[in-house]
């Protein structure tokens, strides 16, 4: 490997951001957070809601970009368990079934033991059709999902009995990675019954600005990407998790710490980029 | 025909989703059609996997380039779906193994005349047209002005059965049919019926009285050989060695009919299945329990430990004092039994409830009003009581089981009191687990000697090797009886394994590429070469640094309030909202209505059969 700015190796930049990356991460270095008015209006969304208040919990999403969303999933759960509303957990995404039963091992078992299966909250796992699902358990839950992903019949299930559609949530709480995900929940759920239920969103950095046109009216809130979990993690912590809240609540916090020296190398490297291009020009050299 | 069909059913579909949009009597088609949907999409998965192999296996027949790859994804996608369909390696799932019991086949035809139980009365409609609770279908019906049940009925039973209408009567009416719809005094509590299963179940150890009692309930052939059956697999004997007795160990009175140790072979034995109850009072219960300890008990176990190796430091000192402090308070446990002495307002039943509401509507003024049963008075640690806690702490070698036979001698307890103490003692951990949560404790701050972390750790491997002992009489005294009921994906099966440890880390890993590549795109390719490429930048340097503490900081020295300021516009995370806001929502919502427009007249022209491109050409 041979080090020159004009025409510099590409395995040069990917040790440089595999440093920049692991440094923040080796020495756990946090930064404080800000949270912005969409951050707030998500935790707002979720603060409203009173004790027994039915939420659906989409988790649309897979490993590929469990690093991005997995921490504001297990915000979001957080918040409902401290909330003590019913969820409702649910997937349009073959693998988002294995997302639920991490939360719900991590958080609600693990930190909510008082929590009873099928009182307090369902997996009723994952269902193929993508927006088809949406479009059908908006008026009949039952004729999709006779049981949950434990084969209990749904009529089995306290807490289930008297849901015939998602039409009696209060709230729908979906985490999107695409699609199928926080724009079909737009569409079909959140838009046709507006007077029934909201929906709030944590989607990637890069699904977020499709999913701007809809704030506030169709959306109540939207975090996106990793920036917007910390800054709802950062309410979330504030209000519940007192001054030294357990590791796994501070993981979006965490992960903003490598976010932040990527996108200072990612600036240093355009503009160093920009440098040689104009000093190349100059010459009149050969530009690429 | 090949192209005339497929076009008619995409029109059909298009026209059925337009008009259940649109007409709330045909709202009901498309959520058919939806399932309908989901039916080809299933079968969509199956050419899927079909083409995949086709693609792969000519791939390796032929030796194309990167055959082996192929090769690697055939394998990998066979084997997930082998270890996927026939859930190697998941347990079955815990809610279908009904522990403790034992299941003998029997059928709903082939139960005994003295099984079908009956009260006066009529099955009601619903309103709602909302049918029975699937748990009591098969078991109820209506023969000639009775409701007939058959099997026994369980708690769970009467109750989804009273919830299904909320009417006085009908509750009374299942309050009767439950307390007629019971097994003999002397099989309570041990017999159950499991119509979805089609079997007779058994709890724990078959008795000869409770053999002879179940006998006499019928004697049909089927019925009669599926008691035989419970009778042998009830009293089935499974052995496990013991390598060591935890200290003054003994079978506990109540199960030693079927539990056994036999000292020459050092074997623990037990006749039929065990519980979950039983093995956790088994694995549990002959290890002493934390109990409170004075600051001169807690010294002295800081000495014993510094007796062990080295002086700890000051701060382990403070942690260990702080651990050893962390324990139940006897105010505590005192408020807990006084708690639960209170009197529980006894409620009327539903029939009684019913009686007098038919007395009202009659307007009798002589009608009989049931009182509500007298409650009990409110019960009360006394004096004894109290001393006797204190003993139990300060002697440290009593059990729960001796501190209650305690309290009961020492003056009024009551059943719930007791059941308040057996839980309180449930929570409280065992010495063992205490001294080892205060070596991690202590380890986290700093080093212990190989003795200390042996004292500290050695109660708890003997309680944990003799909880694995109880743990595999409790697993070999258990036979399976659903053993395709767990999950695929569950902890432990070879599908969660690979899911675990080779999908999750492979994606996170081909998703997390993108930071290196992005980073080099940027470094060649971001230039600003014109003004479009200069804005471009400019966006991108505010988004990057808006999305991260150091825009925060950088201009954190602006005003904050745009409202009142305009300068506030200017700092970062105000400028994100501003291009969030205003110009990418501008921008999205013009692609959007140009796609939204663009698929209506697709979709027309689909329905239409104008464009037909979609089925291919003949």
């Amino acid at each position: 490997m041979r080090f020159n700015w004009d025409n510099i190796d590409r395995r040069w930049i990917f040790l440089m951001m595999g440093l920049t990356v692991a440094g923040p991460i080796l020495w756990q270095l946090a930064f404080p957070e800000i949270p912005t008015p969409y951050a707030r209006s998500v935790f707002d969304a979720i603060e409203k809601l009173q004790p027994g208040d039915k939420v659906l919990v989409a988790f649309d999403y897979d490993p590929a970009s469990e690093a991005e969303l997995g921490p504001m999933a297990t915000d979001f759960v957080h918040h409902c368990c401290e909330k003590k509303v019913k969820m409702y957990f649910i997937s349009l995404w073959p693998v988002g079934p294995v997302m639920v039963q991490d939360a719900i091992r991590n958080i609600i078992e693990a930190d909510y033991p008082q929590m009873v299966y099928g009182q307090d909250y369902v997996n009723l796992g994952y269902k193929s059709g993508y927006e088809g699902v949406i479009k059908v358990i908006v008026t009949d839950l039952r004729s999709l999902y006779p049981t949950d992903t434990r084969g209990s019949s749904i009529d089995q299930i306290p807490m289930c009995r008297d849901v015939k559609n998602i039409q009696s949530m209060k709230l729908i709480i979906d985490v999107s990675a695409g699609y199928a995900g926080a724009k079909e929940w737009t569409q079909y759920a959140a838009v046709p019954y507006a007077d029934k239920m909201k929906l709030v969103t944590g989607s990637t950095g890069v699904q977020s600005p499709q999913l701007f046109p809809y704030l506030p009216d169709q959306m109540a809130g939207l975090l996106g990407g990793i920036k917007g979990a910390a800054e709802y993690e950062k309410l979330v912590n504030e209000k519940y998790s007192g001054p030294t809240p357990a590791p796994k609540y501070q993981e979006a916090l965490r992960r903003m710490g490598p976010q932040l020296f990527a996108h200072l190398l990612m600036i240093g490297l355009i503009i160093a980029g920009n440098v040689i291009y104009f000093t190349q020009r100059r010459r009149g050299g050969r530009t690429r | 025909m090949k192209r005339i069909v497929p076009l008619l059913i995409a029109a059909m579909a298009g026209y059925v989703l337009v008009a259940s949009r649109f007409i709330p009597l045909a709202e009901k088609w498309g959520e058919v059609e939806a399932i309908w949907f989901d039916v080809l999409a299933a079968i969509a998965f199956v050419l899927g996997g079909g083409s995949l192999l086709k693609l792969h296996l000519r791939k390796i027949s032929d030796r194309t380039t990167g055959w082996g790859y192929s090769a690697i994804t055939l394998a990998a996608f066979l084997g997930t779906l082998y270890v996927g369909v026939a859930k190697t390696g998941a347990r079955p799932s815990q809610e279908q193994e009904f522990y403790g019991q034992s299941f003998a086949p029997l059928t709903m035809d082939d139960l005994p005349p003295s099984l079908t139980y009956r009260v006066p009365g009529s099955i009601p409609m619903r309103a709602d047209g909302e049918p029975l609770p699937l748990g009591v279908q098969r078991q109820l019906s209506q023969g000639s002005g009775d409701i007939v049940f058959r099997g026994w009925m369980s708690t769970k039973q009467e109750a989804d059965l009273s919830d299904y209408k909320d009417e006085l009567a009908w509750r009374c009416t299942v309050e009767k049919l439950f307390d007629t719809a019971q097994p003999p005094a002397a099989l309570k509590g041990k017999v159950s019926y499991l119509a979805d299963y089609s079997r007779l179940g058994f709890r724990g150890y078959m008795t000869d009285a409770d053999h002879e009692a179940l006998l006499k309930l019928g004697s049909n052939g089927p019925f009669v050989a599926a008691v035989e059956a419970l009778w042998t697999a009830s009293r089935l004997e499974t052995e496990v060695p013991v390598e060591k007795l935890p200290a003054g160990f003994s079978i506990p009175a109540a199960s030693r009919t079927y539990l056994s140790y036999d000292e020459a072979t050092h074997k623990l034995g037990i006749r039929g299945p065990m519980s979950t109850a039983l093995r956790d009072e088994l694995a549990r219960d002959h290890f002493p329990l934390v109990r409170p300890m004075t600051a001169e008990q807690r010294a002295a176990f800081v000495n014993n430990l510094e007796s062990h190796g080295g002086k700890l430091s000051e701060l382990q000192a403070q942690t260990l004092d702080a651990a050893l402090a962390k324990a139940w308070s006897i105010d505590g446990l005192q408020f807990a039994l006084n708690e639960a002495g209170h009197a529980v307002p006894a409620e009327k039943s539903a029939c009684e409830l019913y009686q007098e509401q038919q007395s009202r509507k009659s307007g009798s003024a002589t009608a009989p009003k049931t009182a509500a049963p007298k409650p009990e008075p409110d019960v009360k640690l006394n004096d004894r009581q109290r001393a006797a806690i204190g003993e139990f702490v300060r002697e440290r070698t009593e059990t729960v089981d001796d501190l209650a036979a305690r309290l009961k001698a020492a003056g009024p307890f009551t059943a719930n009191q007791k059941s308040a103490l057996q839980e309180f003692f449930g929570k409280v951990p065992t010495v063992g687990e205490q001294k080892l949560n205060a070596c991690i404790d202590l380890l986290r701050i700093g080093p212990l000697t190989r003795e200390q972390r042996d004292f500290l750790r050695n109660d708890y491997r003997e309680q944990s090797q003799w909880r694995r002992t109880v743990g595999d009489l409790f697993v070999k005294a258990h036979k399976v009886k659903y053993p395709w009921s767990g999950q695929y994906n569950s902890p432990g099966s070879w599908f969660g394994w690979a899911y675990e440890y080779v999908f999750k880390p492979c994606t996170a890993t081909i998703f997390s590429l993108l930071a290196f590549y992005v980073a080099s795109a940027a470094f060649r390719a971001f230039r600003a070469k014109n003004v479009e490429a200069l804005l471009l930048l400019g966006t991108a340097f505010i988004i990057l640094l808006s999305q991260t503490f150091a825009g925060y900081w950088l201009t954190s020295w602006l005003p904050s309030d745009p409202q009142q300021n305009l300068l506030a516009w200017l700092r970062m995370e105000n400028l994100k909202i501003l291009i969030m806001r205003v110009f990418t929502t501008a921008g999205t919502r013009a692609i959007m209505i140009g796609i939204a427009l663009g698929i209506a007249s697709t979709s027309i022209k689909i329905m239409l059969g104008q464009d037909r491109s979609y089925v291919g050409r003949d």
